[in-house]
This record gives structure tokens, C-alpha cells and sequence, in this order.
């Protein structure tokens, strides 16, 4: 299957990268009401299927689940989970034939079969949806052309799809329709009752494209999110225990500091984890990461153009088409870095610590969301997607990394993420040898320890506007505005 | 066995216990009294070396503490939620089991057994800890302490939430146990100390007013009730800015549940369950723990996802017929342990009693000028009015409950359902919210149903009972 978004003109690629617009509160007045009495039926009982399942029964769609034979005859647990939570399950050829949209919530690499063999089932003019796009726009996937393609996409894992529905609120989500397949014209109203139905309209929906969703996220994920968080975990603890850092001190700081850096990004995007730090120590991150900026640049838009000619893709698949050989290979070498297979100190870090004595992991995390939202916004990508694709997503990598550390990290997310990462992580590590030779302890393991914190006013001024005026700033602000106040809960 | 002298202590770097002195012997039985707020909870923290000791002396000899408390309960569940990795891995995680949970504490099989038996928790080891009714997971958690030989145990309102049989065995276990180990109880209402008491602490305000000792446990209680005065309650319920006009079935009744059942994999909660609730007639739900009370309240709710499994018609739904779940909850006002647990929110109290208007944990919504003045009166009433601003986090669990109910009341819903609405209140509270829930019966717009083991918390409008032990 020749990948899609090559077959398209310039003037098409550029058109649908470009979209992405965030959606009016009045565009979901009728909330789920466009597909009340339709049949919904979600191939697949996985994280996204059983929860955005049960939110859309509870918003009052009628949903049954079409496993694998081999998932109901073996009760796996897609099963148990569909049958307990008092789901109709059945087969394909129970299920499908009925449905008026089948939702495609089986693991991504899985797409190519699992669509072949529902599409025959599936009866006339009805709808498939995806929550990612990459068995579109990368394999170039065909649908028949009497039936709609939609797509929508959670922005966050599923039980925080589902938990979020529970309080009453719901998860940023992107939709999108296949321009190739709205035969009747109604995907968008079947991706707006859909996106409503998981509770995604409290929380914000972006109006996007097949095309912008894929790209988007290919890089996201293999530059800022996984990849940069993995060759910055592997170089801060080795760069710590070359200067004589405990161990298990630079294990934990680079495990959770992640996590509890990120979480102020999150609040308050770059500014406000910058502004975690005292001013020199704001003003030596500065610094270092305008260095790692110029240093990484040419890295991660390498990145972006392998995503854009489809070479990443390709490349990728031929490993699919090998079992997985390279992959699998390094994720075996992750499994046996030094920071991986170090143990934990049991002393407190306060949450303070982890900003003082992370000057650099600080650095690190906003070179790498400024620069994967630069160049991304450079590629004809808007500014929406690309701040969903970077700085809105790290915080739930950091979060894996903090309960599982890297090889757990990159087993659970999806297999084109962890591809990426590996690829991202072999080049940046040798790419930043010499930036980090020349690092010491103050800037990652033992915190400045400065007698005076005294610091020039003008140039403060200056680091600070710096900051607070770069275009990810801008655009996080007003996002996160629409999502009301921030919640912390459990 | 622990001293304190002049001891500043706090729990979390912020609530803190001040001026505190107090010597205890070992073998002793002390009760620690006093309201809502009044530091019972950070007390039980300090002697569990939770604490911190800012001035002062605090010494603690106890070389293994048991405890069962709100903060106990809440800490298990917290590990659970961390334990659970099902958002990474794509599996069920179905929870550290109960037979775990014990051998974290000893491998003595003998007295586990002893343990699992006098608590009836046989029926129980294979289930993870989330699953359990709530008298069954503070059972848990007494045979945890107790299993750990404990040189010390620290029990939170021991009694409150167990059935009457429970309840007799707990305390029998309780008694002996205070033959051989110091004991140190923190009782919300006086009713509570344990007869072989022999000491008691009075806490107001954070601080220590009073300590006596006793011959035993009724002698305490005399002298407390006698210097503690309780007015009966007059209250007026703040109106809601809107009447909801309340959705009948076809049959006039608010809910109508046909053949009810619940089960899980090789058990079932109940069946053949008939529940008819007309508007106007108050229900009171009793059964044993574990027997299906809360189960039942759930699928009422719409919280359960096997009720869209059975008959129940609700407001005029037909379940499972097209509504969504917000429109029942519009007509609902509801409390539970759960709720509460799932309420672990920085939110102020003042919102978290307008959440009630929209029916969301935590609030999304620009609250108007109505909703703030209301939720203001429903402040007053409940003695709040200074905590308005308070992050319902760091609140006292008892004041917690106080809001979650005032929540529930807010909108004077058509139906309101509270499951052990009263945990952890201290009497004045229980009075109030008792005398809340009286006025609503009154008011003809919300019929009740109630869940309590508290023979004493009678509301006397409510007439009907349903009691799930007479099922099986
Ligand atoms: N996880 C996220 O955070 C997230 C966020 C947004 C979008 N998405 C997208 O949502 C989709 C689903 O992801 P997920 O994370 O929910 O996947 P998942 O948790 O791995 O679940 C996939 C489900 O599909 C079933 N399955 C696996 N192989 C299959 C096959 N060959 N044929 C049929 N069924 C198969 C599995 O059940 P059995 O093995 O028992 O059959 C499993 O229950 C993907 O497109 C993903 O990109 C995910
Ligand atoms: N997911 C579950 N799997 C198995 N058993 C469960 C599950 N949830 C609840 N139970 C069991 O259902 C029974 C009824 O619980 P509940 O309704 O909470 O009891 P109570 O009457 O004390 O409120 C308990 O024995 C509990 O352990
Ligand atoms: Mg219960």
C-alpha cells in the first residue's frame, strides 16, 4: 500500500498538515445525540476500548465489543473486562454486520489485518473510527469508499479518559474525517457526537486532520517525549556518577525528576517550571539549553523530514516485517544500562531538591519541547497540534518513567514511539559527548551551592522575556486556559 | 511507654498539635475524646511516629504499633492506586489480595487463621483490597494490626461501620487483646469507649483541655455526658435556586428495580431483588457488611456497570434505554465512603458544596453569584463559614464528610442516597446532619434512602426497610 500523504499534492500535504482548530463550546450543544439508537461496536478491550466504551454507554450510546475468537475462547482479559462490565461481546461475524460504527481500538500495528478482514463485514454507509492515524497515512490503508472514516483521539492514556469522565469532566481530544472516505458528509457530526460521548467537549476538542494528528505525533513522541527523556535519563545519571554522586541519589533524582519537573510544566508550562528555580540557577538552564538547542537542532529535524518523505515509516516496517529484530535488540540494551539496573537510594528528595540539583534535566526538557514545537510549526504544522504533540504529553511520559524507569517506559508505549525513541537516543547520545564533558555536578546531582544568589537585573529581564514570549508559551497559555483550572487529584 | 512534654507536633509539615504533655504506661487503655476537628486524627499520627516533633519532647518506646484509622485506610488505597499499572500495561490488576495484605504482616499461620476466623474474613482472602464492602476492608485492617504483635495499637472509631455481629466480635477480640497490649482510642462520640478504659484525653482546638483517669469505661462516659451540653436541633435548609420538577415512572414510582442481581465471577452479591421507591416513602437499607448495601445504592446511581444489566426503570428511564448517566444523577444527591475517597481534591470547601449543583468531583464550572450565596448559607449551617476558602485536602476527615453532605443536599434533589452518611461525625454533627435529613423528608421534595448499622441515628420519617440479610 503506497503511503498516503506521498500520493497527495503539495497543495493537499500542506492544506491538511495546516489543520487544527480548536472547536466552539456550541459545536456540542446535541452533545452524543447524532448517534443515539446507532450501533457502536469497538473491536478490541484494551485501555481506550474498555474505557471509552463505558463512557459511551454512560452517555447513553448503545456499545457492544467485537473480539478475536482467540480472546473469547481463551477469556483473556479483553474479555473479562468487556463481559464483567456487563458488555455484549461477540465475534466479528456476530457484531460487525450491525454496526453503524465500528471503532478500531486494536494496538496500532495490528490496523492492516484487523481492518481487512472487518471491512468485508462491515454493512453499507456505515463509519470506521481510529484514535490514531498512522494505518491511514502511513500504510495507506484503503477503505471502501461507501463508508465514512473518522477519527478521535483521546490525548491522554484510558483510565484517565474514563476517570475524568467519572468527576464529571473529560480529556483533551483531537477529530478528525478521512477526506478520502465522507461519502454522506456527516463524519464530522459522527466525530463530534463520538468525542462528546467520551466527555472530551468539557475538556476541549481540536478539529484536525488525518495527516496533522499522524505527524504530529510521530514526532512528538520520538523526539521531546520519549526519546529526549531517555538519552537525558541514560547522560544525567552517568554524568553523576562520574563526579561521585551516590548511585542510588542519581538514580532517583533522574527516575522522579522527571515526573515532579514536568508537573509544574504542565501548571504553567516552561515559565512556570523555570521559574521553579532560583535566578541563577534559572539563568544557567537558560544557557544550557540554548547550547543543546543549537547542538540538537539538526537531530530533530532530521527527524521531521524522515517522518515527512514516510522513510521513518518504512523503515520501521521492514523491522515489523523482521519480527521486530532491531527493536527488540534495543530494547534489550535498555534493559541493561547502568541507570536502568541501578537501585534506588531510600532517602528523601524533597520536591524542591529535584529542581536545584536538576538545573540540567530542566535544560533539557525545554530545548527539547521548544525545539520539537520549532520544528514542527516550521513543517506547516499548527501551533495547536504541535503543543498537544510536545509539551502537553510530557508529563504522562515522565510519569511512566517514574513507576517504571526506561524499559518498562518503552515496552508500554506504542510500538512506533518506541522505535522512535531508540533511533532518537543512538544519535543524541553520541551527538551530546562533547556538551556533556563539559558539565559538572552543580548543574545535575548537587545543585549550585552558591554563597550569593544575587543576580543582574537586566539580564534576568531579558532570560525571563526570552522565556515567557516564545510562541509555545503563547499557545499553552491560551489552551490551558480553555481547559479551566488545573486540577491536582490523586 | 511514651512521653510527651511540651511537644509541638505536625503531620505534614503543616497541621500541627501544640503544648502537648502526656504520659502514657504501658498496659494502659486511654480514650482520646472531643468534636469534629479537634486533632484526635493527628494525635493517632503523632503516636504512630508519623509525626514530627518541632519543640518539645516525644518520646515513643513502642516497639510495634498497630494501627487502624481513616489515614491507614487511605494510605492502602493510595498504594493500590500506585500499584495499579493497568493504564501502561493493558492488564487487569486485580489488587493486592487480602491473604497479601496479612503476610505483609506475619507469616504466623496459626493466628492468622485464629484471626481470619474470628473476623469471618475466610470467604475473602483471594479478593484484592479495593473490592471490599467497607466493614469488610476495616476488618482487614484490624487483623493486619493485630497479626503484627503489637506492643501498641491505635484503633480510630473501631466499631463504627461494622454489623451487630461485628461489631460483638471485634470487641470481644478488642478486650482480650487489651489484657497483654497498651490501647489507644480515638472515639468520635463518647458512646463509643470501650468499657475497660482506664484513662481519657479531652481535645479541643488542637490542643489538650482535660486528662483523667477512670475506673472504666461507663464511669468516663457519665462524667463526659455530664459536661457536655446537647441542644436538639432546629434548622432551616437553605432553598435551591431551582426547582427540578421530579421524573416519575410509569408506575409514579422514582425507581423500580425487577429481579435485582449483582455478581462477580463464581459469587453473587444478591438476587431476585424487588425495589419499589414511590416519592414520599423513606427507606432505610440494613444487612450485614459485605451484603450489598452499597452495591445496591450503585446501581441505583448508575455507578455499577451491571446496572445496565437489570430492570431498573429510574425517573422515567428505562436503564440502558438511551438516557446518560447525567441525566439521572440531575435528580440524585449522593453520598458514600467511596465518593468520599474519590474526593482527594485541592478544591475549596465552598466549591466542593456547589460541585453539588453539576454533579462533578471538583468543580469545571464558573460557579454564579447564586450558587456562592447558597453554598455560603449551607457554610453557616454547617459551623464552616471561617473554612470557606480551606482546600478540602487538608481538611479534618469529619469536616470532609460535613461538606460532602451539605454536596448531596445542595439542589434539594429528588432523591437523595446516603450510604453511612454519619462515619467519623462526633455527636453535635450526627445531630445536625440527622436533623438535615428530617427536614428534607419533611419538605416533600426528596424521598431518602439510608444506609446505617447505628441503631442510635434514627430519622423518624423514615418508615420503610429493606434489610439484605432476609435475602439470602
Ligand atoms: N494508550 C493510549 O494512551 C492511547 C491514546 C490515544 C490513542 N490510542 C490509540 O488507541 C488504539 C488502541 O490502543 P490501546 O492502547 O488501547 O491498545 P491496547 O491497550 O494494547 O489494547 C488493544 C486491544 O486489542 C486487542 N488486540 C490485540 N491484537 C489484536 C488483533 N490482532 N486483532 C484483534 N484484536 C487485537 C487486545 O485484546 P486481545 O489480545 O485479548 O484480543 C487488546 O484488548 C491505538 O490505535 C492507539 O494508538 C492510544
Ligand atoms: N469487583 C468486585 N469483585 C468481587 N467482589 C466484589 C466486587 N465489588 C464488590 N464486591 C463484593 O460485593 C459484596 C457487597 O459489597 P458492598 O455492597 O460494598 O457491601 P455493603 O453491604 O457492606 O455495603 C462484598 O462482599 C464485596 O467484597
Ligand atoms: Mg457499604
Amino acid at each position: 500500500m503506497p503511503n498516503y500523504f506521498n500520493s497527495l499534492s503539495l497543495r493537499d500535504q500542506l492544506a491538511q498538515l495546516g489543520r487544527c482548530e480548536f472547536m466552539d463550546q456550541s459545536e456540542f450543544e446535541d452533545e452524543a445525540g447524532y448517534l443515539k439508537n446507532k450501533q457502536l461496536v469497538i473491536v478490541g478491550c484494551g485501555s481506550q476500548g474498555l474505557n471509552q466504551g463505558l463512557n459511551l454507554r454512560d452517555s447513553g450510546l448503545t456499545v457492544a465489543f467485537a473480539l478475536r475468537d482467540s480472546a473469547i475462547s481463551e477469556r483473556r482479559a479483553s474479555w473479562v473486562n468487556a463481559t464483567e462490565n456487563g458488555f455484549d461481546v461477540g465475534t466479528y461475524n456476530e457484531l460487525i454486520p450491525q454496526a453503524d460504527l465500528v471503532l478500531n481500538l486494536t494496538p496500532d500495528k495490528q490496523h492492516t489485518s484487523v481492518v481487512r478482514e472487518i471491512m468485508p463485514l462491515m454493512k453499507k454507509h456505515s463509519c470506521l473510527s481510529y484514535s490514531h492515524g498512522f494505518n491511514i497515512v502511513e500504510e495507506g490503508m484503503e477503505i471502501r469508499e461507501d463508508i465514512t472514516v473518522i477519527m478521535v483521539a483521546p490525548k491522554c492514556p484510558g483510565t484517565e479518559v474514563r476517570e475524568e469522565y467519572k468527576r464529571g469532566f473529560g480529556v483533551p481530544t483531537l477529530i478528525a474525517v478521512h477526506e478520502e472516505n465522507d461519502p454522506l458528509g456527516e463524519g464530522l457530526n459522527i466525530a463530534k457526537a463520538y468525542a462528546a460521548g467520551t466527555g472530551g467537549h468539557r475538556a476541549g476538542v481540536l478539529m484536525s486532520s488525518f495527516v496533522a494528528e499522524v505527524k504530529s505525533d510521530l514526532m512528538g513522541e520520538q523526539t521531546i517525549l520519549c526519546g529526549m527523556l531517555q538519552t537525558g535519563s541514560l547522560l544525567c545519571f552517568d554524568k553523576m556518577v562520574q563526579k561521585g554522586v551516590d548511585r542510588g541519589y542519581a538514580s532517583k533524582l533522574v527516575q522522579f525528576g522527571w515526573e515532579t519537573i514536568t508537573e509544574a510544566l504542565k501548571h504553567g508550562g516552561i515559565t512556570n517550571m523555570m521559574d521553579r528555580l532560583s535566578n541563577p540557577a534559572k539563568i544557567k538552564a537558560y544557557e544550557l539549553s540554548e547550547e543543546l538547542k543549537t547542538i540538537m537542532r539538526p537531530l530533530y529535524e532530521k527527524h521531521m523530514d524522515d517522518i515527512m518523505t514516510g522513510d521513518f515509516s518504512s523503515g520501521m516496517m521492514e523491522d515489523w516485517a523482521k519480527d521486530d529484530h532491531k527493536l527488540l535488540s534495543w530494547r534489550d540494551e535498555t534493559s541493561h544500562t547502568e541507570f536502568e539496573t541501578a537501585d534506588n537510594t531510600t532517602d528523601e528528595i524533597s520536591e524542591q531538591e529535584y529542581f536545584d540539583n536538576g538545573i540540567l534535566m530542566v535544560a533539557m526538557v525545554k530545548a527539547g519541547v521548544e525545539l520539537a514545537f520549532e520544528v514542527m510549526t516550521a513543517s506547516g504544522i499548527k501551533e495547536e497540534s504541535a503543543y498537544y504533540e510536545s509539551l502537553h504529553e510530557t508529563p504522562l511520559i515522565a510519569n511512566t518513567i517514574a513507576r517504571k524507569k526506561l524499559y518498562e517506559m518503552n515496552r508500554t508505549i506504542s510500538d512506533t514511539a518506541e522505535y522512535g525513541c531508540y533511533l532518537f537516543n543512538h544519535a543524541c547520545f553520541t551527538l551530546l559527548k562533547d556538551f556533556m564533558e563539559k558539565q559538572d555536578s552543580d548543574v545535575i546531582g548537587r545543585g549550585l551551592g552558591l554563597n550569593d544568589y544575587g543576580t543582574d537585573n537586566q539580564h534576568l529581564i531579558s532570560v525571563n522575556s526570552s522565556i515567557r514570549d516564545h510562541s509555545v508559551e503563547l499557545i499553552g497559555k491560551k489552551l490551558r486556559g480553555y481547559m479551566g483550572a488545573m486540577k491536582k487529584v490523586l | 511507654m511514651i512521653i510527651f512534654e511540651n511537644a509541638t507536633v505536625t503531620i505534614d509539615g503543616r497541621k500541627s498539635l501544640e503544648q502537648l504533655n502526656w504520659e502514657i504506661e504501658s498496659g494502659d487503655c486511654w480514650a482520646i475524646v472531643g468534636p469534629n476537628g479537634s486533632g484526635k486524627a493527628l494525635l493517632l499520627e503523632s503516636l504512630s511516629n508519623n509525626g514530627k516533633i518541632l519543640t518539645g519532647v516525644g518520646k515513643n518506646l513502642a516497639k510495634r504499633i498497630g494501627i487502624v484509622s481513616l489515614h491507614e485506610q487511605e494510605r492502602l488505597i493510595v498504594r493500590e492506586a500506585e500499584r495499579d499499572d493497568s493504564d501502561l500495561t493493558d492488564q487487569i490488576f486485580s489488587g493486592t489480595s487480602v491473604q497479601e495484605l496479612l503476610d505483609e504482616s506475619s507469616l504466623d499461620l496459626k493466628l492468622q487463621r485464629d484471626l481470619t476466623k474470628s473476623l469471618r474474613l475466610d470467604s475473602l482472602l483471594y479478593k484484592g483490597f479495593r473490592k471490599l464492602s467497607t466493614g469488610e476492608s476495616k476488618k482487614v485492617l484490624l487483623a493486619k494490626a493485630l497479626l503484627g504483635y503489637p506492643d501498641l495499637l491505635l484503633l480510630e472509631d473501631p466499631l463504627e461501620g461494622f454489623d451487630q455481629n461485628s461489631s460483638a466480635e471485634v470487641t470481644a477480640l478488642l478486650e482480650k487483646n487489651s489484657l497483654s497490649t497498651t490501647q489507644i482510642y480515638s472515639v468520635s462520640r463518647i458512646k463509643d469507649i470501650p468499657s475497660w478504659t482506664n484513662n481519657v484525653i479531652c481535645l479541643d482546638s488542637h490542643r489538650v483541655i482535660r486528662k483523667f483517669s477512670c475506673n472504666n469505661g461507663e464511669d468516663a462516659k457519665r462524667f463526659l455526658s455530664s459536661i457536655t451540653r446537647m441542644g436538639s436541633k432546629q434548622v432551616a435548609l437553605p432553598v435551591p435556586p431551582e426547582k427540578r420538577p421530579i421524573r416519575l415512572n410509569n408506575d409514579n414510582s422514582l425507581v423500580n428495580i425487577k429481579n435485582g442481581k449483582v455478581g462477580y465471577l463464581g459469587h453473587t452479591v444478591f438476587e431476585d431483588l424487588d425495589l419499589v421507591i414511590n416519592p414520599g416513602s423513606h427507606w432505610q437499607i440494613t444487612g450485614p457488611n459485605g451484603s450489598g448495601k452499597t452495591t445496591l445504592l450503585n446501581l441505583i446511581t448508575g455507578d455499577h456497570p451491571q446496572s445496565y444489566v437489570n430492570d431498573i426503570s429510574i425517573f422515567g428511564y428505562s436503564k440502558g434505554g438511551g438516557e446518560t448517566i447525567w441525566d439521572i444523577k440531575r435528580h440524585l444527591g449522593f453520598i458514600s465512603n467511596a465518593l468520599h475517597w474519590q474526593h482527594r481534591l485541592t478544591a475549596s470547601a465552598r466549591n466542593v458544596i456547589i460541585s453539588g449543583f453539576f454533579d462533578s468531583i471538583g468543580l469545571y464550572a464558573k460557579p454564579s453569584g447564586h450558587h456562592v450565596r447558597i453554598a455560603d448559607a449551607w457554610l453557616n449551617l454547617i459551623g464552616m463559614e471561617k473554612q470557606r476558602n480551606a482546600r478540602f485536602s487538608e481538611l479534618s476527615f469529619g469536616y470532609q464528610r460535613l461538606l460532602l453532605i451539605c454536596r448531596a443536599m445542595v439542589k434539594h434533589p429528588s432523591l437523595l442516597l446516603l450510604d453511612e452518611p454519619c462515619r467519623g461525625l462526633d455527636e453535635a454533627n450526627r445531630e445536625l446532619v440527622l436533623a438535615l435529613v428530617s427536614r428534607l423528608c419533611t419538605d416533600g421534595n426528596t424521598t431518602i434512602v439510608y444506609v446505617s448499622h447505628e441503631l442510635e441515628d434514627i430519622v423518624p420519617q423514615i418508615t420503610n426497610h429493606l434489610d439484605l440479610g432476609d435475602l439470602e
